[in-house]
């Protein structure tokens, strides 16, 4: 029985977006930027989807007058993904 | 990555290529570790001339020398950090087990000179100069460290055969073998991996 993929993290740019953030503690989002290698707009917007589903924490704030964004993985987040992996695991061959 | 649609197969490799990019992240370049290990070793060495040969009557003044490579360390830190954009468990672990270890060094120090044991300093030192150096070995998985670090312990031990006054050449031994060698290696290593 095929269980179904949560659609919030079924997209690529998300799903690695979630991937990087469950190793580490947070990550500006210039590092996660850079990682993924997608472009800032699109980035931003994947990002405030995970923001709305409570998957991730925007922290904005200003560092030496330059402005910076923190992003974090929360505990709804972290749970999300292991059951997406989980659900993962049912579509591959035993 | 623009993609949205992709199969679970794709997805696994995403997830695991990603996870790889952040604990791959190798910061260790050995500088501190070169740092400290020069002061110290500049420092133990200065310090062993001067109260040998009775040059100077306050040889341990020498060792003011590390607040010096205390504020650089501050300053280097702080760069590092607005750097990296990026703060992960190892790193944190890191350095509480660094934290650990000068309160344990300030702890050991006064409770030594007030117990009127301060001739036991650089034995204590070498036993704890072992302790962040082992555990660092073992976060980022780095033998050279634990190595070094158990050759500190050696000569903790060894330190009790020996004239006080010959100890901080110990101690400048302990610092070759725990962090300028494999400071230098892991410089090294971080060259090649950038």
């Amino acid at each position: 029985m095929f269980k179904e993929l949560d659609p919030i993290l079924h997209s690529q740019l998300r799903l690695a977006v979630m991937s990087l953030l469950i190793g580490v503690k947070e990550a500006e989002f210039t590092y996660i930027k850079e990682q993924t290698g997608a472009t800032a707009g699109n980035l931003s917007v994947q990002m405030t989807k995970l923001k709305e589903a409570g998957y991730i924490d925007v922290i904005k704030q200003f560092k030496e007058n330059y402005p910076q964004t923190i992003c974090k993985i929360t505990p709804v987040g972290i749970a999300a993904f292991e059951a997406y992996v989980k659900a993962l695991q049912s579509y591959l061959p035993k | 990555m623009e993609q949205t649609q992709f199969s679970p197969k794709d997805s696994l490799q995403l997830i695991e290529s990603m996870i790889n990019k952040a604990q791959n992240r190798f910061t260790e370049n050995g500088h501190l570790y070169l740092l400290w290990g020069w002061v110290i070793l500049a420092c133990s060495i200065a310090h062993f001339i001067l109260d040998y040969w009775q040059l100077y009557d306050k040889p341990y003044l020498v060792w003011f020398a590390t607040w010096g490579a205390f504020i650089y360390q501050m300053i280097y830190l702080a760069k590092v950090k607005q750097k990296a954009g990026v703060k992960t468990y190892t790193d944190e672990l890191i350095n509480y087990v660094w934290l650990v270890f000068v309160a344990m060094m300030m702890l050991v120090e006064f409770i030594l000179i007030q117990s009127g044991n301060w001739q036991l300093t650089y034995s204590a030192f070498l036993i704890l100069y072992g302790m962040p150096t082992f555990l660092s070995g073992a976060i980022i998985r780095f033998s050279p460290l634990r190595y070094g670090a158990f050759t500190c312990w050696m000569l903790a031990i060894a330190s009790m055969f020996v004239d006080f006054h010959f100890h901080v050449l110990l101690l400048s031994l302990g610092v070759i073998s725990a962090w300028i060698i494999p400071g230098y290696l892991l410089r090294l290593r971080s060259k090649n991996q950038n």
